[in-house]
């Protein structure tokens, strides 16, 4: 069977890599593609400088903040239990395998197996990012540190996810059959709990000091023999990765690789477990019903749908449905009014702690406020997606309505602009409230007024401009860019997606120069007669520039969106 | 209503529709029909404005598709055989959202009766997840008929639907060309075809084989043994045999 599924992957992934490369016929893909070089080329060699012969990054704090990212990492699955995706069969599969005399380990034996390609991929890119960093042996060597850094990390987060959907779904039987994780499992948080509670007051102490106080003290907590034990199966997977030699690389990889395999056996093992159990208990239940007459059809029973935010109006600006389309399917994968509701409640909170004397709780929320919005304006463009990047699979339907090709690309844009900027609003709202009441705050209550007074002028066109870059690029490279409401996720696509924001940030700043500098200019050159008051003319002058240059892009996309073909773009029916 | 001159559509070099004219007037129902990869989807979808035709001229109710293309649009309605509808809009919004979008006047008023000719007046609440594919495909051509175009495209439009379903958009199409659209039906299901279409184009690798009423291309080929259509159809494309083996 294992061929029939190497032949399967193989030739999957030579046709697919063909389709692309005949998209190099067009200029427009030879273009992008040399530009991708060269900008590789620009990030990972020719940008960085090199560091001095023997200079080596202290391989202490590597593995330590290692070890804590990746047990963020490792959290995040367990507590969203994302990794699932790894084991979506696509319709084909589901056909011809599950209906085949295929076992249900050989499914996912399969499934893991075909997720190499995309984890040796990333490996590659994160040796790339980090080609010019002192720490490690050789590039070749360090692919494979990354990848089998990446690969136990996705299998411990596809187990997560087992574990946490056997509990949702199959109750009692799965907790049964979860016995073993989920004891582990219990074990591990209790002695973490008891950790942190040591360590808490001690670290407190410090945390007044600067970092370079303060990092001792966690390596020092981090030392002690159980929170050692605890991170230690991070460290190991890190250890390969840092190491300066090719003999502690090869003895730190033993470790790592007996990590990687014990993975692999939770996850094969447990899932086809799982599976079974509740494949047999599926039958039975079927069975028990099957004697039942008169009943319906229960998987078209109707669910709870939550009515609009916003009505459509029926007559108006004929592209303002797609928009409001747009926005109502946000409303329902988004449990926004819960979210509103949690933000109202929360900026009270934070506004009242902020007049407490020691309002450490409200600073704390604050700052973390506006670190979010802060991210948010570079990843934000990738993780709101209710646009073109969305609706592009459905381009058949867009082509047929009779609308301008510019319509359509405002209105898509204008959709996730419009929530991103809401998103980032709400977390400068929430920091300003968490400050309200600290005078020592610099700047003074009076500036950071101004300041979130700026952010409401500017951000909805910043974003705007953001959101054209991303559903340019889809429009213009179709084929090369992953299009639906999804985006590679998950730590193995983080080196991908890392290269992706960094040149979406580029091009952003390259779009934001001209009304920065026409703005700064006029504000310089007013200042001495208006005072403060020339920052009006300025603003005006900045938000006019970006308008125009928002106006030049939709119209040449709508053009784009006007001449593309759905048959030869590869996308649509 | 319908008008095509010289229609060509190249893929790379691979000729897929070559100098395809025809006329369709108002109250007419031309069926295209042929074999697979004859070139149908190609056709309908140029003329739905979706593909960019390599050459010719496409006029629908007057407005020239390639300098008009919201005027032309905005005539006709495209029924694709798979229906495409947005995963999070009810079947009432799906309604709603068209209406906008071809300007409909006294949208609410006319949503009841559709969703009742459509037979989905108790699923005006559900999203597309909830309904089976002939109830998709239904929404999809009440999405069509609601804004009353001049011109009707369906591609393979009785797809997933039920005997009920099937005989109702029979007598939908029949009712619509009655009140003065022009159609055009392409389908595999060859007596749906004979059934209500009053000509017929015969299409084989991207070029016409036969176009005119049944009783006219009976007529130009002496040699047509039967009067049925699929031994007519079968007689055009070369497949003779297949009726005999």
């Amino acid at each position: 069977m294992i061929r029939v599924f190497g032949y399967l992957a193989w030739c999957t992934a030579y046709n697919r890599t063909a389709r692309q490369l005949r998209h190099l016929r067009s200029p427009r893909y030879v273009a992008a593609l040399l530009f991708g070089i060269a900008y590789l080329w620009f990030m990972v060699v020719a940008q960085r400088p090199a560091p001095a012969a023997g200079e080596l990054a202290d391989t202490r704090w590597v593995e330590l903040v290692g070890a804590i990212a990746l047990l963020g990492a490792v959290a995040w699955g367990w507590i969203f239990g994302v990794e699932r995706r790894v084991l979506t069969f696509t319709p084909a599969e589901v056909t011809f395998l599950f209906s085949g005399p295929v076992s249900r380990r050989g499914l996912i034996q399969f499934k893991l197996l075909h997720s190499q390609l995309f984890i040796l991929f990333n490996a590659f890119l994160w040796t790339l990012i980090l080609s010019r960093e002192r720490f490690g042996v050789s590039p070749w060597l360090r692919v494979i540190s990354i990848w089998v850094l990446l690969t136990t990390l996705s299998f411990h987060r596809l187990g997560a996810s087992f574990v946490r959907t056997s509990l949702a779904e199959h109750g009692r039987l799965g907790l049964r059959h979860r016995v073993v994780s989920l004891v582990v499992l219990g074990g591990v948080l209790i002695a973490w709990t008891w950790s942190i509670a040591e360590a808490l007051p001690h670290l407190a102490d410090r945390s007044g000091d600067s970092p370079f106080a303060f990092l001792p003290a966690l390596g020092e907590a981090g030392g002690q023999p159980l929170p050692a034990a605890l991170t230690y199966p991070f460290r190991v997977m890190i250890r390969p990765l840092i190491a300066n030699s090719v003999a502690a690389w090869a003895n730190a990889l033993w470790p790592a690789l007996t990590l990687l395999v014990l993975h692999y056996i939770w996850v094969v093992r447990s899932d086809t477990a799982f599976e079974e159990a509740a494949a047999a208990v599926s039958l039975q239940k079927a069975q028990s019903l099957s004697g039942r007459a008169g009943r319906t059809n229960t998987s078209l029973a109707p669910a709870r749908v939550t009515p609009p935010l916003l009505r459509l109006a029926p007559q108006g600006w004929p592209a303002g449905a797609i928009l409001w389309k747009n926005l109502v399917a946000v409303t329902r994968t988004r449990r926004l009014r819960k979210a509103a509701l949690a933000l109202l409640g929360g900026g009270a909170i934070v506004a009242m702690l902020s007049f407490e004397p020691e309002g450490m709780l409200a600073e704390i929320a604050g700052w973390f406020a506006i670190t979010w919005a802060a991210a948010m304006g570079v990843i934000g463009p990738q993780w709101v997606r209710n646009d073109l990047r969305g609706d592009l699979m459905k381009l058949d339907l867009l082509r047929s309505y009779p609308l301008r090709g510019w319509s359509v690309v405002i209105a898509e844009a204008t959709a996730s602009a419009l929530l991103l900027t809401v998103i980032q609003l709400s977390l400068l709202l929430i920091a300003y409230l968490a400050f309200l009441g600290n005078d020592f705050m610099v700047p003074a209550l009076r500036d950071r007024s101004l300041l979130l007074l700026a952010a409401f002028a500017f951000l909805p066109g910043v974003n705007l401009l953001g959101m054209l870059i991303q559903n340019g690029a889809a429009l213009l490279y179709p084929a090369w860019v992953r299009l639906g409401s999804g985006r590679p996720g998950g730590v193995e696509a983080l080196g991908q997606n890392l290269l992706m924001m960094v040149m979406f940030v580029a091009l952003l700043l390259a779009l934001l120069l001209l009304p920065v500098a026409l703005g700064g200019g006029t504000f310089l050159l007013l200042r001495t007669a208006l005072n403060y008051w020339a920052a009006l003319p300025a603003t005006v002058l900045t938000l006019a520039t970006m308008a125009f240059e928002a106006a030049l892009v939709v119209e040449w996309l709508g053009g784009v969106f006007e001449r593309t073909d759905p048959a030869t773009a590869g996308i649509g029916n | 209503m319908i008008e095509v001159e010289g229609l060509h559509k190249l893929y790379g070099d691979f000729p897929a529709v070559q100098g395809l004219s025809f006329r369709v007037g108002a109250g007419e129902v031309l069926g295209l029909i042929g074999p697979n990869g004859a070139g149908k989807t190609t056709t309908i979808r140029s003329i739905a404005g979706i593909i960019i035709p390599s050459g010719g001229q496409i006029r629908i109710a007057g407005h020239d598709l390639a300098k008009d293309p919201v005027g032309a649009k905005t005539e006709l309605a495209f029924i694709p055989d798979e229906p495409h509808l947005f995963e999070y809009l009810t079947v009432e919004e799906h309604l709603r959202f068209v209406g906008r979008l071809y300007g409909v006047t006294g949208i609410s008023a006319r949503i009841p009766g559709l969703l009742e000719e459509m037979d989905l007046g108790d699923k005006r609440g559900a999203l597309p997840g909830e309904l089976s594919r002939g109830m998709k495909q239904k929404l999809a051509i009440a999405c069509g008929l609601l804004h009353e175009p001049k011109a009707l495209l369906l591609d393979e439009p009785l797809t997933g639907l039920d005997p009920v379903g099937i005989r109702r958009m029979k007598s939908t199409i029949m009712r619509r060309a009655a009140g003065g659209t022009a159609v055009i039906l392409s389908s595999h299901l060859l007596h749906l075809v004979e059934e209500i279409c009053t000509r017929l184009l015969v299409l084989q690798h991207g070029r016409v084989v036969a176009f005119g009423t049944m009783a006219e291309i009976i007529a130009s080929r002496p040699g047509l043994r039967t009067r049925s259509l699929e031994d007519v159809f079968l007689a055009l494309i070369g497949q003779e045999e297949a009726t005999d083996a």
